[in-house]
């Protein structure tokens, strides 16, 4: 991961850390309701992207935000924050939390999104679907299929923790939300709906609703993998990303060789 | 000339079903499934009874179109509940299956059908290529190789590898060999040049299909003409020509069920998928390059009241030397299950016995 370099970019009296590697088209990232935390998809999507993932506000070491009221404002603001980094026309990509910011921000600023990939999006949740547990062991065993597969991460800060999750409570509104799934029809940005088979926290059979209510939506799943896609299997996430993203709709075509002996 | 009635598993979709391919499968009604199977069998039996050669069944996966993804299974089903029409498989799609696989199945079928499979080895539909996943830039090769190795697992003795360049075994032995040896009727179905070549070469049948006469007319010489490279001649019934065919009582009423029914696409598709599978696969009759049929309409090339049909039969007869016809009777696609059994019976009783001779 040392590749990512830091950076800040202030937008709408805020100052966005994020961290970027990468040359080649622009690809944005929203990260999840745990805040900005780079997997082995970052470095995989640095090969062919110009990755920016950011950090937004009120997570990780940014001061608390008190002032962003609504997922519509904060897509706003990371529209903003794009702006600043001269990004014109960018493909897009919102984890879980940052699916539905990553939604808002499509529908605000049709004309920036080239392409949207959402992964184990949370922006339409089961009817009675709680808020992800605050205990890391639990949240762990939500994330991933495999928790004792992962690398061991610090133990998070609980002051972090209950700055995103009252930022996070704020924000993510209701399970199912009209007022986002009326833009979704207007949405014709090429989107790509990706969940684990194996995600605990949103159940994968939400991905047809997406299907049902956007226009140009796809929809994959990836075997064994639970809600942290990326973290879990990279090179079989990121390579369905990238080819969607280059293709977009074409890439229902196989391009897989298949000769053994030529 | 020898008759085949194309069945397509005719499942009537409600109003307001997708037509878009793929068709989502939430629009899939099984109870309207289970009837169109039933169906099947109805039609089998009328068709023999009226003296149909063959009933033909082919592959096509997701849509209500034609609801035979396993081609292998209708036949087996539809074998079980006749006695004496011949089952003509046209065809699994070769380049995206296990050929090995195929030669066991229609190995089986010939054999539990007692001897009355007719095979056709097919390369696919554009669009069919997205069903598993096949890269279309392959499909020819694919297709080419493994109706060799299907040839091969029929005829070959002893257990043998092969060392191909897409499919690869160490050993091979299938059983049942097919009942009729050493293999069933067999046809390469297509328009291309690869085709022609393949079926002279193997001193296979050619199955043409849909185009207009003079269209396919260009295949089926070029056909053989390579037979004849190869040293022999086909026949009348090494050549099918599959086609739409709107049959009514008379001229007029033929013609009002054509306008009504001639501009629709059997398997639409989305136009940037469109473009996208045209730029993956290039296409030819007899060499001559020409673009897929990607999501486009079917001619209909007969149409008419029995006495024209007659004569257009015998033009095709002349034009495109098909002795076998493969018809899709009736406005395909209709979803009209009744209009399509008298259009049954019509052409078995004033088409069928005229055309015997020609």
């Amino acid at each position: 991961m040392s590749a990512f370099r830091e950076g800040f970019v202030e937008a709408d009296g805020f100052r966005i850390r994020y961290m970027e590697a990468g040359q080649g088209p622009a690809l944005v990232h929203l990260h999840g309701a745990g805040g900005l935390r780079l997997t082995p998809a970052h470095d995989l999507f640095a090969k062919q992207f110009r990755v920016i993932a950011f950090e937004m506000p009120g997570f990780g070491a940014s001061p608390e935000n008190t002032k962003t009221q609504s997922m519509p404002e904060l897509a706003a603001t990371m529209a903003a924050a794009c702006g600043k980094l001269g990004l014109d026309r960018y493909n897009l990509m919102g984890t879980s939390f940052g699916g539905k910011a990553a939604l808002w921000l499509a529908s605000q600023q049709p004309e920036r999104v080239t392409g949207l990939v959402l992964e184990s999006p949370a922006a339409i949740r089961p009817e009675g679907g709680a808020p992800p547990p605050s205990s890391p062991e639990a949240l762990s065993r939500l994330l991933y299929a495999y928790p004792e597969r992962q690398p061991p991460a610090p133990a998070p800060d609980p002051a972090v923790l209950a700055k995103q999750q009252k930022l996070v409570s704020r924000l993510r509104g209701p399970n199912r939300d009209r007022d986002l799934e009326t833009q979704l029809s207007q949405l014709k940005a090429p989107t790509l709906v990706v969940f684990g088979t194996r995600d605990r926290m949103i159940p994968p059979e939400m991905g047809h609703f997406y299907k049902e209510l956007m226009p140009n939506c796809h929809l994959v799943f990836v075997y064994d993998a639970g809600h942290a896609i990326g973290a879990e299997r990279p090179e079989a996430f990121v390579e369905v990303v990238a080819d969607f993203l280059d293709r977009h709709e074409a890439f229902v075509i196989s391009r897989t060789e298949t000769v053994i002996h030529p | 000339m020898k008759v085949s009635f194309f069945e397509t598993g005719r499942y009537v979709p409600p109003p307001g079903t997708p037509r878009e391919w793929p068709v989502p499968s939430s629009a899939y009604d099984p109870e309207i499934g289970a009837g169109a199977y039933r169906a099947m069998i109805d039609r089998a039996r009328l068709v023999e009874e009226l003296g149909f050669d063959w009933i033909s069944l082919s592959e096509h996966h997701y849509s209500p179109r034609i609801l035979t993804p396993s081609p292998q299974l209708s036949a087996a089903f539809i074998a079980a509940h006749v006695k004496k029409i011949k089952i003509a498989l046209l065809g699994p799609i070769v380049p995206q299956s296990n050929p090995i696989r195929i030669a066991e199945e229609l190995a089986m079928l010939d054999t539990m059908a007692g001897g009355r499979l007719v095979v056709g080895l097919l390369r696919g539909t554009t669009n069919e290529y997205l069903t598993y996943d096949l890269n279309p830039k392959e499909a020819r090769e694919r297709a080419d190789e493994g109706m060799e190795l299907i040839l091969k697992s029929w005829t070959e003795p002893q257990p043998f590898g092969w060392q191909g360049r897409y499919f690869q075994y160490r050993t091979v032995s299938v059983w049942p060999r097919p009942l009729q040896q050493p293999f069933p009727p067999t046809y390469a179905l297509g328009i291309s040049r690869e085709s022609c070549e393949l079926a002279a070469r193997n001193k296979l049948g050619l199955g043409v299909s849909y185009g207009p006469f003079e269209v396919m007319a260009k295949s089926t010489n070029y056909y053989r003409q390579q037979a004849a490279q190869y040293g022999w001649e086909p026949g009348p019934d090494d050549i099918i020509y599959r086609a739409n065919m709107i049959l009514g009582e008379t001229d007029a009423e033929a013609e009002k069920l054509y306008q009504e029914r001639a501009g629709i696409a059997p398997f639409p598709v989305r136009a940037g998928l469109r473009d996208a599978l045209l730029e993956a696969d290039k296409r030819n009759v007899a060499g001559e390059a020409r673009p897929a049929n990607v999501g486009g309409v079917l001619p209909t090339t007969f149409v008419g009241g029995p006495d024209s049909i007659i004569d257009q039969i015998k033009r095709c007869r002349d034009e495109v030397g098909a002795g076998v016809l493969d018809l899709s009777l009736h406005p395909p696609g209709s979803g009209d299950v009744d209009a399509l059994m008298s259009a049954i019976d019509l052409f078995g009783r004033k088409v069928l016995p005229h055309i015997r001779e020609v």
